[in-house]
């Protein structure tokens, strides 16, 4: 074999070599393509939207946002350094399997099928489209504390966010909001504040101005990072 | 396709060195740590049910949320594996140099090695910015305003609290000594940026870290730093970590230590990945809690 075809050769291996591991080892991860469910971002809605809807802490009690994705937002409530429950609103839009337990509900919350699961959780699909969990911790919590807590999350704003791309879902909203309006101040004695303690940032309004623009920015930043992933996944 | 964040959860070994380093400096943190190696175990802890057809349910929707890229639970774990294998490749070329420092003929080799403090510090800045990058992969941005951002971001530490009391002791007590906290930004600022991209992991890592450049990325690097110092030295003096009380601390379970700190640090580097293995262990945590509550 000449000497020039052998190094032409062996040139060839290491290239492929090279190419192999570029696309094969590390990197696969990072290619883009595929979200859950392969749901296209825009027609879930944003965990930021549903930040504000939780329920406001009582005294002695701390809500600690943890994650907020698209389409889903988790809180912990915490007492002291005890974590007593975690609450969640996800939109079931990126998982869809998790609807068909509530079809065979046969309780209501605030007007909402209500289900159990297991020992400590339970979850209030709203508006056909919103499932909000209440996952009691350490010590637990009893049904009746787990619904308490599920009566106040703002489940009316909630229905409202279900936007019009969503329309199949809202013919069985509209009918059932009106209800949830006199029920719900009953569920939890504490709600009467809730207007006042929905926005807890609110009052300490003018110092925190600029930290709040400096987050939103970044949020704007992740959500301009979200479409250049989306429009370069082939998928989407 | 990739293994799920609760594969490798799995996989992780529930008795090696790196196992019994972490389990000594777990004896300065209160609470302690146990080392969870179970998917099924971890799902029963957050749900707080043992039923086996919610525990499948969980186990399914963690595996498609894993395997989701946007999601970034992998993305995270593929972070904390780029500095997981920096800290293997430059600890062991520092345990060959000094092997090879007492041999005449390979002496010249202890040229070629990283050992000195720009570089270990380097290696800190990348460990903590490479943490907060990972915060954000798992976690999103949470909450409506930086209060809770700053909470969220307590409250993710302070359930990991072994995992920086680690960060804190053998990547910066030990090969830095006890005044390592406060000499960071000093030793950062004399870092170069040839000398930043000799480190695997900053190459691995370069694409995520905001901004455009070499330059851009260091002064990035010591803003997250400068950050996490702060928050790093309260929580040291809390609980009193030093150098010489990690390594106490790590006598009792690897067994007794006769060397100086740093050649302790570079064996730590060399032989265990506890940054890694606590790493997945926060992820899995955090990805079944989102898991239970989509279920």
């Amino acid at each position: 074999m000449s000497r020039r075809l052998s190094w032409g050769l062996g040139l060839l291996l290491v290239a492929g070599l090279v190419i192999g591991a570029f696309f094969v080892l590390p990197f696969r991860s990072w290619l883009p393509g595929g979200t859950v469910a392969d749901v296209p971002n825009r027609l879930v809605v944003n965990g930021t939207a549903l930040n504000r809807l939780f329920p406001a802490p009582q005294l002695g009690e701390k809500l600690v946002f943890t994650q907020e994705k698209r389409g889903f937002s988790q809180a912990r409530l915490k007492q002291g350094d005890e974590v007593r429950a975690l609450l969640s609103i996800s939109d079931v839009t990126s998982s869809p399997a998790s609807r068909a337990k509530f079809s065979g509900s046969g309780s209501t919350l605030g007007g909402w099928p209500l289900v159990e699961q297991g020992d400590q959780s339970s979850a209030l699909l709203v508006a056909d489209r919103f499932q909000v969990k209440v996952i009691g911790q350490g010590a637990g919590l009893s049904p009746d504390e787990r619904h308490e807590l599920l009566g106040a999350f703002n489940l009316q704003a909630l229905a409202a966010l279900n936007p019009a791309s969503a329309p199949k879902s809202l013919p069985q909203a509209k009918p059932q909001a009106p209800s949830l309006a006199g029920q719900s101040p009953a569920t939890r004695s504490s709600l009467a504040a809730q207007p006042l303690v929905a926005q807890p940032s609110a009052s300490p309004g003018s110092p925190t101005q600029p930290s709040a623009n400096m987050l939103a920015a970044l949020k704007a930043a992740r959500a301009a990072a979200h479409r250049e992933t989306a429009v370069l996944t082939p998928a989407a | 396709m990739s293994t799920t964040v609760l594969e490798r959860l799995e996989r992780l070994p529930h008795r090696n060195l790196t196992v019994l380093a972490l389990r000594g400096i777990s004896t300065l943190v209160p609470g302690g740590w146990t080392n969870i190696t179970s998917a099924e175990e971890l799902i029963h802890d957050v749900l707080g049910s043992n039923d086996p057809e919610l525990t499948r349910q969980v186990r399914e929707r963690a595996d498609e949320l894993s395997r989701a890229r946007h999601e970034g639970y992998a993305r995270a774990l593929s972070l904390y594996d780029a500095v997981n294998r920096s800290q293997k490749a430059a600890g062991g070329l520092r345990v060959l140099a000094n092997v090879a420092g007492a041999l005449p003929l390979v002496k010249r080799l202890t040229l070629f090695t990283p050992a000195n403090e720009t570089l270990q510090a380097a290696d800190l800045s990348l460990k903590v910015a490479a943490e907060m990058l990972a915060f954000t992969q798992v976690n999103g941005l949470p909450g409506d305003s930086f209060a809770d951002f700053g909470a969220s971001l307590a409250e993710y530490t302070s359930e990991a609290r072994v995992r920086m009391a680690a960060l804190v002791c053998f990547d910066a007590f030990l090969p830095l000594g006890d005044q390592a906290l406060h000499r960071l930004d000093g030793l950062l600022g004399r870092v170069a940026s040839h000398e930043l991209r000799q480190l695997p992991a900053y190459v691995g890592m370069a694409g995520l870290i905001p901004g455009r450049g070499d330059q851009a990325h260091l002064s990035f690097l010591r803003r997250s730093v400068d950050q996490w110092v702060g928050w790093a030295d309260g929580f040291a003096s809390q609980l009193g970590l030093t150098g010489q009380r990690s390594v106490r601390a790590l006598e009792t379970t690897i067994g007794p230590w006769h060397g100086g700190f740093e050649q302790l640090a570079i064996f730590l580097d060399a032989f265990t990945d506890t940054y890694a293995h606590t790493g997945v262990q926060a992820v899995a945590r955090r990805l079944v809690e989102r898991a239970a509550a989509e279920i």
